[in-house]
Parts: structure tokens; sequence; C-alpha cells
């Protein structure tokens, strides 16, 4: 899986402007909204990763720097996205730790990051609530008649209908 | 629909009118402890509500929050009322006040149809507020610490009722109507079966009271003979010979009686007039008459005795006076030769003779005395034991009359017994002539019985016809109700299907809608993460009458167990907020936030926050109050402020005059846009 890419999709997809930042290799993936600014930048191993953050965070504000002073009270809004695709399970306690860490930017770092979910999941803190419950109850009247088969069509009818409790009864009582 | 503004005057620490319009996009408010952030959560509240529900304790010290929702403290404030005003999505505003003085402007009927759309729950204004502010103090109690049916009532009674608690309510209905009408054709099946079975019952008896009749016209001379002047007609011959019947039975019970009693008195009787009785009775009589002559006799010698003795005791006075004269005498001597006391001439040998002749007398009349004592003694005795001797004879002589006149008195009994149930005389002192008797009636009113039976039987024969008839009719009647029965236990199954139906689509229904916030509340607790190892967390639902809400984290762990104090509060918010969420049924779509990072660590209150930013990227409205004046400041940067939903920050504080009031008030601009694409492009273009 192409993280940056997805990262990409993702970020455009929850209403960020994103493009590459070519100045360093890969690419670093920058995006804003009308509150936040970020980097994500995407290394090879989690090894590379705890190894590399720090200096890969300072270049890319280093080279923004001008920007990033003129965005005003928005430069206080900068993250920066670590991730890396190797399942490291004995680094991820560290790799994650780096998210403690607010100086100069919010952090976001996770290993593990294989699947478009994992994606997801890592970018939680910069997109909207994606779980959107709908709850309805357009189907109860359907389901009650396929549950109740057996009931006649006359009585369910008259059931589900305005008629009074006391109808339904005398309907009922008359043919079961 | 959001919050638009609240305007207090009065209210808790608010003595004069302080007004909040709150940034349709988010609203920070700070300030120290105390002075008056969670007020204006609350103001909102009692605007809705009437009250405040975050006090657990109503009453301490007769007093209660009442007494301290209006302004106590010194001065008095212009007014007291709280305004919390809404404004819709087209623009359109919702104004609540309520005084102190008269409550509020608006009905709860008012306030729930604009804050709520018609399908709402129960108690929807407290619902509102309950999932729409949260209260530091309650994030735990309201979320994890509740009991598992606590927490599902809450979750279910926030998603809003479900149509079928409607159909719920009459399919519980119609089960009552059908279970009434089924126990009234119960009873009308019972009823019609006990009148056949009794129906059966007569026929059989007659039938069988048929087979043993006998002789008709010998039962009719035997009614003829027991009745002689009775009526014609059968049916009142019949009765005429049951109340003959009745009364020979009642005769035969007086003869037993007599009989007994008769042979009682004839034995006492025989016993009295035994010839040994009436000779002791004769001996008696003999011994008193004896008695009384003895007694005569013993009071006549004691008379003489007695007058014996009298005479006795008035010569031993004479005896008395004569020895005094004697001695006086016999020291006087003569006096002149005569004698002192009558004065004859008497010679000392004469006057010693007659003193001689005095002293004999003398003693004789002394001597006299004791006899007739001895006697009189003598006889008292004998009079004493005449009159014992009688006694105890009169006692023996009355014992006999006594006895004699118990038996009169038995015999008067006897003949009143004859008299009052009019038996006949004859059998007065013939008990055994009487028992001949009776057994001669008791076999004549057996015959009699006989008879009657004979021809009330013969009476029955021409029932059968219509008994036999009124059998069908009622087994007629019987089948029918028992068709009915049927029918209604027919109906009784389908209502209660249907009942059960609805019951379980309902379940099913709140299930499906419980699972279907599932993701949201793993979502929202993944965006908080309070655990670092336990990354999900999963709902469960189970019970069928009790229905029961678990949250569980890894293996199926109970986070209520093993979470920390800040991790329970982490883990309660994202349970709160994604309740807070799931709610379809209100178009308000603001969230009120009462200093909810409390004993939550920096990291967390920054997940909190994000989870916030995301709220207002989804368009909803977040006021939220705060003590760290850092985290406001993140919070002012981090929530999006557009023009068109613009943020907002309060500070407030209590003044000179011990007041809450507010001490800056300030819009958050939006922030610049594209700033880095356009300059990090120019940048580049530049490198």
């Amino acid at each position: 899986m192409d993280i940056a890419t997805q990262t990409e999709i993702i970020l455009r997809g929850a209403g960020y402007e994103t493009w590459p930042w070519t100045g360093v290799t890969p690419a670093v993936i920058c995006f804003e909204n009308a509150a936040l600014i970020g980097f994500v930048h995407v290394f090879s191993s989690a090894d590379e990763l705890l190894a590399r953050w720090e200096a890969a965070q300072q270049t890319v504000l280093s080279r923004h720097s001008a920007v990033l002073r003129a965005a005003g009270a928005k430069a206080w809004n900068v993250y920066s996205v670590f991730l890396a695709e190797e399942q490291a399970p004995t680094q991820q306690r560290a790799v994650e730790r780096i998210e403690e860490n607010f100086v100069l930017t919010r952090k976001i770092a996770r290993a593990g990051v294989r699947t478009q979910d994992d994606v997801e999941r890592a970018l939680l803190p910069l997109t909207a609530i994606k779980a959107q419950p709908i709850l309805s109850d357009t189907d109860f009247q359907d389901r009650l008649r396929a549950r109740l088969k057996d009931v006649s069509a006359d009585v369910l009818t008259a059931f589900l209908a305005a008629t009074s409790a006391e109808e339904v009864a005398k309907i009922l009582a008359e043919k079961p | 629909m959001k919050l638009d503004f609240v305007e207090v005057c009065g209210f808790r620490g608010f003595r004069e009118k302080v007004r909040v319009n709150f940034g349709s996009g988010f609203t920070v408010i700070t300030g120290r402890n105390g002075v008056g952030k969670s007020t204006l959560c609350d103001a909102v509240e009692f605007a809705l509500t009437g009250s405040i529900d975050k006090y657990a304790v109503e009453k301490a010290a007769q007093e209660s929050l009442n007494d301290y929702l209006w302004w106590r403290g010194k001065g008095k404030p212009s007014n007291h009322y709280v305004t919390a005003s809404f404004k819709r999505d087209d623009g359109e505003t919702f104004a609540i006040t309520r005084t102190r003085k008269s409550g509020a402007d608006k009905t709860t009927a008012q306030i729930e149809t604009a804050l709520c759309h018609s399908m709402r729950p129960d108690d929807a204004i407290r619902q509102l507020c309950r999932t729409s502010i949260i209260r530091d103090e309650w994030i735990a109690a309201l979320s994890l610490d509740l009991s598992e049916t606590e927490r599902f009532e809450l979750v279910r009674s926030a998603l809003g009722p479900v149509q079928g608690i409607d159909f719920s309510v009459k399919a519980k209905a119609v089960l009552k109507a059908i279970e009434t009408a089924h126990t009234v054709r119960q009873n009308a099946y019972i009823s019609a079966r006990t009148q056949l079975t009794n129906a059966l019952t007569q026929l059989s008896e007659a039938k069988e009271a048929i087979t043993r009749a006998g002789d008709v016209s010998a039962a009719m001379q035997m009614l003829a003979a027991a009745i002689p002047d009775g009526p014609e007609e059968l049916v009142a011959r019949l009765a005429a010979g049951r109340a003959a019947l009745t009364e020979g039975r009642a005769r035969i019970g007086a003869m037993g009686e007599a009989i007994a009693q008769g042979r009682e008195v004839l034995a006492l009787r025989r016993a009295y007039d035994a010839p040994d009785a009436v000779q002791k009775r004769e001996a008696a009589r003999v011994h008193v008459e004896a008695a009384t002559k003895s007694k005569l006799e013993a009071e006549r010698v004691a008379a003489d005795a007695e007058r014996g003795l009298q005479l006795e005791e008035r010569g031993n006075a004479i005896a008395a006076s004569l020895a005094a004269i004697i001695e006086h005498g016999e020291k006087l001597g003569r006096h002149d030769e005569h004698c002192p006391l009558c004065a004859a001439s008497r010679t000392n040998a004469e006057f010693a003779a007659g003193l001689a002749l005095a002293r004999r007398r003398m003693e004789a009349l002394a001597s006299g005395v004791a006899v007739a004592r001895q006697r009189a003694i003598a006889a008292r005795e004998s009079l004493r034991r005449a009159t014992a001797e009688l006694e105890q004879a009169q006692g023996v002589y009355t014992a006999f009359e006594s006895e004699q006149s118990r038996l009169t008195g038995r015999e008067q009994a006897h003949i009143e017994t004859f008299e009052r149930h009019g038996l006949e005389f004859r059998f007065v002192r013939d008990p055994d002539g009487l028992e001949h008797h009776l057994a001669a009636e008791r076999d004549r009113l057996i015959n009699l019985e006989r008879a009657l039976l004979t021809l009330e039987v013969s009476q029955s024969i021409s029932k059968l016809a219509s008994l036999e008839d009124r059998i069908a009719a009622f087994r007629k009647e019987a089948d029918a109700a028992a068709a009915q029965v049927e029918n209604s236990e027919e109906a009784l199954a389908t209502a209660k299907a249907i009942d059960r139906g609805v019951r379980s689509i309902s379940g099913e229904i709140i299930d499906e809608r419980l699972a279907q916030i599932s993701p949201l509340l793993n979502e929202l607790y993944q965006r908080l993460r309070p655990h670092y190892d336990w990354r999900s967390i999963e709902y469960s639902i189970r019970g069928d009458v009790r229905r029961f809400l678990s949250l569980k984290v890894g293996d199926g762990l109970n986070p209520q167990f093993i979470f920390s104090s800040g991790q329970r509060r982490a883990a309660g918010l994202a349970f709160l907020l994604s309740v807070h969420l799931a709610r379809a049924w209100t178009p308000w779509r603001t969230l009120l936030l009462d200093d909810p990072v409390q004993h939550i660590d920096d990291f967390r209150a920054l997940h909190l926050i994000e989870v916030l930013a995301a709220f207002r990227l989804d368009g909803r409205q977040i006021v939220c109050a705060i003590e760290d004046p850092a985290l406001a400041e993140l919070l002012c940067r981090r929530l999006l402020s557009t023009s068109d939903a613009i943020g907002k920050r309060y500070e407030i504080d209590i003044g000179q005059d011990g007041a809450t009031t507010i001490v800056s008030d300030m819009e958050i601009p939006p922030m610049p846009t594209g700033v880095l694409r356009s300059r990090s492009e120019i940048q580049s273009v530049g490198l």
C-alpha cells in the first residue's frame, strides 16, 4: 500500500488540501484546511522512523519557516505525521511515545500502517467524526408482518392502522 | 439549531444582568474556580427545565437547591431571571425566560416542540439536557460507573423512542381485551356445562326412581288413609302427605321422649311405693310423734324443776336474813329479859331455845336450794336431748316428704309432655304401651313415605320428556360456548404472538440501534485513547426482560474495574459523546462541556480537544467552560472558527461587588486559509 497516496485520499476526503513537497525523498505530503497545517512523513521502517523523525520534522519546518511565521495563530496548529508500514510490535510503544512530545508540532506517529483502515485510524485527530449512526423505524411494520405470517392479514392491518385496541380484539375474537 | 445567547440576572453568582452571546461555531469560557463558569451551563439547563440536575443531594439542613438558585450575596439585583435563546438554521429564534416570580414564559410542550422532533423520548427536555450538557462531576457517574441496566436505559432513552413502543402498548391492550373476553367465554362455557350436568343428574335420578317405583293404587290408598280429609288434587294431596309425614315424624320424636320420661317416672313411683319404703316413711312418722311427746314431757319436767328452784332460791334468801338475825340476837342477848326482836318476855332458856329453833329453820331453808338446782339442770338436759331427737326425726320425715314432692313434680311434667304433643293419656302410666304404639306409628309413616315416593315418581315420569328437551338445549348451548372458548383461545394465542412479536422486534430494533452506535463509540474511544493497550471498546447487550449494556475492552475486560480514574473519565467521555451524537430526535446541535478535562492528563486533554474539533468540522456548536487558560487558548486555536460560524472566548471573574462579571469578550477570527500551499509554492519556486 502506498501510504502517502492513501493519506492524501483520506485527507482530501476530510476537506484538506494536500500536495507533495518534494524537497526531500521520499516526498512529504503537506496538508492544510481552515484550521490546520501539517506534514506527513513516510518512513521505510519503524527503526528509521524512530531514528529520523526529529530530523525530518526539523527539515520540513525549516524549509517552511517563513510561511509558518506568516501564518499567525495557525502556525500553532501544525501537525507532523510520521508513518511506517513495517509491523514492529516491540517498537510500537516507542513510536507512539513520540506523540507525547509537544515541542514545535503536534505529532502523530504510527508503525504497522498497512491498510487504508490503519491510515484512517492514524489520521483520526485530523478528520471529522466518521461513524454516523442512521436510526430509522421505517421497517418496523414490514418486519412485524414478516414475523407474524400466521396471523391473518386483516387482523395485522387493523393492528397496524389507527384501529383501537378494543376493535382489534373484537376482530381477533371473530376470526383469529 | 444552536444556542444563541444566555442572559442572567440575579441568578446564582450573577447579581446584575449579564448576557453571553455564543459564537455559532464555539464559545470558550474561562475563569478561576468558583467564578461562575458552570453557572452559564446551569442557566441553559434551568431555562429549559426549571431545575439543575447536577446536584446529587436535593436537600440538606432543611434547604434545597431552590434556596440557592437566585442571588444570595450582598446587594439586591434589579431582577431575577434567566433567558436562553436558540437560533434555528433558518435564523428564527426561540427564547425561554424563566423568572423567580412567575416561572417560565413557555410551556414544556412548547419547549419540546421547538427543540425536539415529533418522535421524541419521554421527558424529552430532561433527556436533552442530560445528553447535551456534559459536566465534569457526572462524566464517570453517567457512563462507566452506571450499572449495566442503568447504562442500557440511558442509551435507550437517549436514542429516542422506536415506533414499536406505541405498538407494544397497543398489543398489550389487545391482549388484555382478549383475555377479558376469553374469561367471560370460559365462564359462560362452565355455566352451560354445569347446567347440563345438573340436568343430566336429574334425569338419571328420575330414571332410577322410576325403576324403583311401586304400586300406585296401593300408594293412593295409603295416602288417603293417612290424610282422610286431604285435598283431591294429586299435587296438593302429595304436599299434604309430605306435611303429614313431617308432623308424624315430629310426633314420633315426642313419643320417644315421652317413653323415656314415662319409664323414669314409673321407676321412681315404683321405688317410692315399695313396702320397705312405705315402712320406713311410717317409722319416721311414728318416730316424730314419739319424739314430740317426749319433748313435751321434758318441757313440763323442766318447767317444774325451774319453779322448784325459784322457790328454793327465795327460801335461801330468807335463811340468809335469819342468819343475820340469829347472829345479832346472840350478840345482843335478851333486853331487859325480853326478846330484842319481838319484845316478848323470855327466859334465857326460852331465848336460847328460840335461837336454836331459828337456827334449825335457817339450816332447813338453806339445804333445799342445792337439790333444787341439781334437779333443774337434769331437767334442762333431758329437754335438750328430747329436742334434738325430735329435730332428727323431723329431718328424716321431711326428706321423705321432699321425695314425694319431687316425684309428684316429675309426674306432672310427664303429663304436660303428653298434653304438649297431643299424646294419648292412656299411655301416661304405660310407657311400654306407648312404645308399641310408636312402633306402629313408625311403620305407618314408612309406608306413607314409600307411598309418597311412588306417587312422586309417577309424577316425574311425565317430566322426563321435558327434562330431555332441556338437556338437548343445554348441550347445544355448551357446544356453542365451547366453540367460542376455542375461538378465543386461538385469538389469545394470536394476541400473545402479536405482543411477543412487537416486543421482540422493538427489542431487536433497540439492539440494532445500539449496535449502530457501537462504531461511533469505538471511534470516539479510539480518538480519546484512554488506554495504550486496549485500543477499542465493545458494546455488549444481553438480557431479555431486564436489559444490560456492558462495555468491554481487550479480551472481555470491564474497564470500570481496570481503568484509572482519568482513564475512566476519558472512556466515559467517549460513551457520553457517542450518546450525544446518536440522538436523531433533536435539531439542537450544541454540545456544552463544563470543565471536562479535570483529572485528565495533557495528552488526553489534547485528544479531547481534537475530538471537539472533529465535532466542529461536522458543523456542531461547542460551548466549553474550562479553567486552564492554556487549554482555553488551545481550544480557541484548534476549534474551527469561520465567518459563518465564529468562535468566541469569554473570560469571567468575580468583581469588586462579589458578583460574577465578564472580564473579556472576544471573537476568535477565522484562520487564514491556503497559506502553506501558496507560500510554499512561492518558496519552492524561489528554491
